[in-house]
């Protein structure tokens, strides 16, 4: 029945950037499950990801846990994470006690959460 | 021949007269011829004797034309020239004899009376001579010349009356003979002895169609008689004929033709006839045509008897087979028709034993089912029949066994054997065919049928949750309950879903599809219901999509009503989205109360139709129920009945929802069970404590349920919506590390309890293990969250265990960060 907590979804974006879109509630049960089918959902010419998180009912500390754990492989990839997590959220309110801020960048919307990454190539010549 | 005149016929009377004119005149000639007395005046005589010739003449010649009274005239003047020829002959003469022919004429030809008349006239007349005539001995003279007529005509009248009567009589005789043959209703027919016809009655003319007038003169051979049969009906006649017996009767059946050529069968009784020295035939004739069809009729009215009896001995003999077959055709539950099959076969064939085998797919034969007791050499007869893929007899004729096929392929065989042994007939091996020929079917349906019910049936019970979830706060039950008849597995399907936030989502549903194509739909809509509802979207748009989905995918036009109901205990509200179902029931306080409105159609109907959430509350302590239509509708009843009896069931009905769901199948569903497939499905919104104490085992799995049971009881005590979400928030880390210090050893538990303490809550979190500050890949965020999100954490190790208290004030932190 916890398969049916989370549902991801992924969408290509056609800047390079992927969003993962969470629904449903993030915990420990489903954590460690959801980061792996979120990074295997990157391609490495891919600039980025943004987990968008705006319609996620609920996360708990392994939620945070797994988007460290996400933020530290994308990076290794050099790739962006960015997360997208309205204020007056549960979620966002989560986000700000762990200070989530020190290891990606956390947005109001997916829209500029995409532009941010598509600005960082523009600014960045294009790898091999 | 001409038909004469009658004796009295006028002309006869006139010519009669004239010869006694005539002849009185040549008598009184003679007597002048020979020597007579003076006083004779022989010229007066001469004239009269010219008169009575000339008279005669006239009469004569105008016999064709006379009437009775010129008769009367006439004798009246004979009777004056009679009486002058006597004045003139002087009484010496014998004239007056000439009256006696007057008087013997008037009495021969006139009735008494006229006669009487006339005689009278002659007696005065001859007294008036006799007084001129100064004779002697007047009165002997006058008493001779007219009591000699008189006696003598009187005679005559007597004589003549006689005659007249006997006449009288023959020609009525005659008469009634004419009318009796006229009226016969046979033909009758006589001819003579050269075969000519010479009576033809009336139904004769009626049957031959010849009138009499036509058929008298001709013979009876060129008219009646078919020219092929004329021969033997000229050589039967002469035999006739010639026999010696005078009155030779025979019969023959013959047949006849009418004038306009039609023939028929006739009966003719014949009959030789010896009349007044002739010889001649009479027949009847009788049209038998309708005889012959009554006989024929009898007679195929008794070939039909015989028939029938016949065919009822057969009929008896088979019906056993055709009342099986029927039963074949009829059901579905293949074991039921191989147990009938074999005792009708054993009833029916008086057979000791019988057998099915069952050929699987690669031809092997198995017993599918048989009479109890021993089957010796059974199977490798059934083997050789299924070889030789004929109904055979073996062992000496006392085993007989027939193939059952179906389009083409041997799918069994039907085995009998006598017990004990005596010989099947021919007989026995046809009727035993006939009866594999219409079962062979029957069985192979069955059997294809049973295995698609049986996965249709194994698919369906797989796509209903095999245990509904667990709820905190909430409690679930449903029934499924596949109709009487067990025709077909029914399409209905439900489904809990528990959704992100605590809210429960209920599924009922029914596709109109049957069998596998039904299962499988529910299937996929169950499947896709999951999806989209997990995804988050209102009730509205994931109806919606499944519509889509039915709408493009379902192979014919399938369609499906159904409910998706969304129960948010926190809120307190029920959402749902009706697409054609029947509509879901809130009992509240004892009353039920249907959620009508906004029913929109089924889906699979319209490719684009618009599906709305309505809300509604639903109080703790309030019970839902959805259910298909088996449930409501009877045959010939409007469905507002059956929703009317529904709720009448529903507010008697027991809380508990076990119970309450049994309590509405005992009492409405009917005793033979139902029509139609019944899914029930019952959430029941329990009432919130004032405090709670709740075990769970220590397993990832339980932290959902524990928040959407905190969830309830927080929005119960009061608590809005941001310190739900960040209570539950700091309980679930509570609880994560509960699990994780417990292990995963089996039956670990943890207990989560909670209580009102003025404005504060109180969340306890105790756990059998040992407490760490830590979890492995935390790094303290667990703990930092809690102390965060709550005023007080406080960790109590213990020997028994570690106990989290989380405590926090509501409504005291607005905006707080």
């Amino acid at each position: 029945m916890n398969q049916d907590l989370i549902r991801v979804q992924i969408e290509q974006r056609e800047d390079d950037v992927v969003v993962a879109r969470l629904t449903g509630e993030l915990d420990i049960s489903v954590a460690e499950k959801t980061g792996r089918q979120i990074a295997d959902a990157v391609p490495s010419p891919a600039l980025g990801v943004v987990v968008d998180m705006s319609e996620l009912e609920f996360m708990d500390s392994s939620g945070v846990s797994m988007l460290f754990s996400l933020a530290r492989q994308v990076g290794s990839h050099r790739q962006q994470l960015r997360v997208v997590a309205p204020p007056g959220r549960p979620v966002s309110r989560v986000l700000q006690i762990v200070e989530f801020g020190r290891a990606a960048p956390v947005d109001d919307d997916v829209d500029s959460a995409v532009a941010e990454i598509a600005t960082q190539r523009a600014s960045q010549p294009p790898r091999g | 021949m001409r038909n004469l005149p009658g004796l009295f016929d006028v002309r006869v009377k006139a010519r009669s007269i004239a010869y006694l004119f005539a002849a009185g005149a040549t008598l009184g000639l003679l007597t002048l011829a020979f020597p007579h007395s003076e006083e004779v005046r022989d010229v007066p005589l001469i004239v009269l004797a010219g008169v009575a010739y000339v008279i005669a003449a006239v009469v004569w010649s105008g016999a064709e034309r006379a009437r009775e009274w010129h008769i009367h005239a006439a004798l009246v003047s004979g009777t004056v020239i009679i009486s002058l020829a006597n004045y003139y002959a002087g009484p010496s003469t014998l004239y007056p004899l000439l009256y006696v022919w007057t008087a013997l004429y008037a009495f021969y030809f006139f009735p008494l009376p006229e006669a009487a008349a006339q005689t009278a006239f002659l007696a005065v007349s001859y007294a008036v001579v006799l007084a001129v005539q100064d004779a002697d001995m007047v009165v002997v003279r006058w008493l001779l010349a007219v009591g000699t007529p008189l006696l003598g005509g009187l005679l005559i009248s007597q004589l003549l009356a006689r005659l007249q009567r006997q006449a009288r009589a023959l020609s009525q005789s005659e008469e009634r003979m004419r009318m009796v043959l006229d009226t016969a209703p046979d033909a009758f027919i006589t001819l003579d002895r050269d075969g000519y016809i010479t009576t033809w009655n009336v139904a004769a003319e009626q049957l031959f169609g010849w009138k009499k007038q036509e058929a008298l003169g001709r013979t009876m051979r060129e008219l009646i008689v078919p020219p092929e049969f004329r021969d033997r009906h000229d050589a039967r006649r002469q035999a006739l004929i010639d026999s010696d017996a005078p009155h030779a009767t025979e019969s023959y059946e013959v047949e006849f033709q009418r004038r306009d050529g039609i023939r028929f069968p006739g009966e003719a009784t014949v009959s030789k006839v010896e009349a007044s020295g002739e010889v001649f035939v009479s027949g009847f004739i009788a049209d038998v045509t309708e005889q012959l069809r009554r006989q024929a009729e009898r007679e195929a009215l008794l070939r039909e008897q015989a028939a029938r009896a016949e065919a009822e001995r057969v009929a008896e003999l088979v019906g056993g087979m055709q009342a099986l077959v029927d039963a074949a055709l009829a059901q579905s539950n293949l074991a039921g028709i191989l147990r009938d099959l074999v005792a009708q076969v054993r009833g029916v064939l008086d057979a000791g034993e019988a057998a099915i085998y069952l050929a699987d797919e690669s031809g092997r034969l198995s017993v599918g089912a048989s009479t109890p007791g021993e089957h010796a050499g059974g199977e490798e007869f059934a083997a050789r029949v299924a070889e030789s893929r004929a109904a055979i007899l073996g062992k000496d004729n006392s085993l007989i066994g027939v193939p059952l096929l179906a389009e083409g392929e041997v799918t069994g065989v039907l085995v009998a054997g006598a017990q004990p042994p005596r010989e099947f007939s021919g007989e026995d091996l046809t009727l035993l065919r006939l009866a594999a020929e219409r079962v062979g079917l029957a069985i192979a349906h069955a059997r294809v049928y049973e295995r698609e019910h049986r996965i249709a049936e194994t698919l369906q019970r797989s796509l209903l949750p095999d245990r509904l979830p667990e709820l905190p706060g909430l409690e679930v039950a449903a029934r499924y309950l596949p109709a009487a008849s067990e025709a077909e597995v029914g399409g209905d399907w439900y489904d809990v879903i528990p959704i992100a936030g605590g809210a429960v989502g209920l599924v009922m549903g029914d596709v109109a599809g049957k069998g596998l194509a039904g299962a499988s739909m529910v299937g996929r809509l169950r499947s896709a219901l999951r999806a989209y509802a997990l995804e988050g979207h209102d009730g509205g748009l994931v109806v919606e999509r499944l519509n889509r989905l039915l709408w493009t995918e379902a192979e014919e036009s399938q369609m499906a009503t159904m409910l998706y109901v969304i129960v948010d205990p926190a809120a307190s509200t029920v959402r749902w989205v009706n697409a054609g179902h029947p509509p879901p029931l809130v009992i509240a306080g004892g009353k039920p109360r249907f959620l009508q409105g906004d029913a929109s159609v089924p889906l699979g109907v319209l490719p684009f139709p618009t599906y709305d959430e309505v809300t509604a509350p639903m109080e703790p302590g309030d019970t839902l129920l959805l259910y298909t239509d088996g449930l409501v509708e009877r045959p010939g009843e409007h469905l507002d009945e059956g929703l009317g009896q529904l709720a009448a069931r529903v507010s008697e009905a027991p809380e508990d929802p076990q119970a309450f769901l049994d309590y509405l199948l005992d009492t409405l569903v009917p005793p033979g069970g139902a029509a139609d497939d019944v899914a029930l499905l019952t959430l029941r919104n329990l009432p919130v404590p004032e405090q709670f104490s709740a075990e769970f085992p220590a397993q990832p799995e339980s932290l959902a349920p524990i928040r959407s049971m905190l969830r309830r009881w927080l929005s119960h005590a009061g608590a809005d919506d941001l310190e739900i979400a960040e209570i539950t928030t700091a309980c679930g880390e509570a609880a994560t590390n509960a699990i994780e210090h417990a292990g995963t050893g089996n039956g670990a538990h943890f207990e989560v309890s909670g209580r009102r303490d003025g404005p504060e809550v109180e969340l306890a979190v105790r756990d059998h293990g040992s407490w760490r500050s830590e979890r492995e890949d935390d790094h303290g965020r667990g703990l930092e969250l809690m102390r965060t999100l709550m005023d007080t954490v406080a960790v109590v190790p213990g020997a028994e265990g570690t106990m989290v208290s989380l405590r926090r004030r509501l409504g005291q932190r607005g905006g707080d960060e």
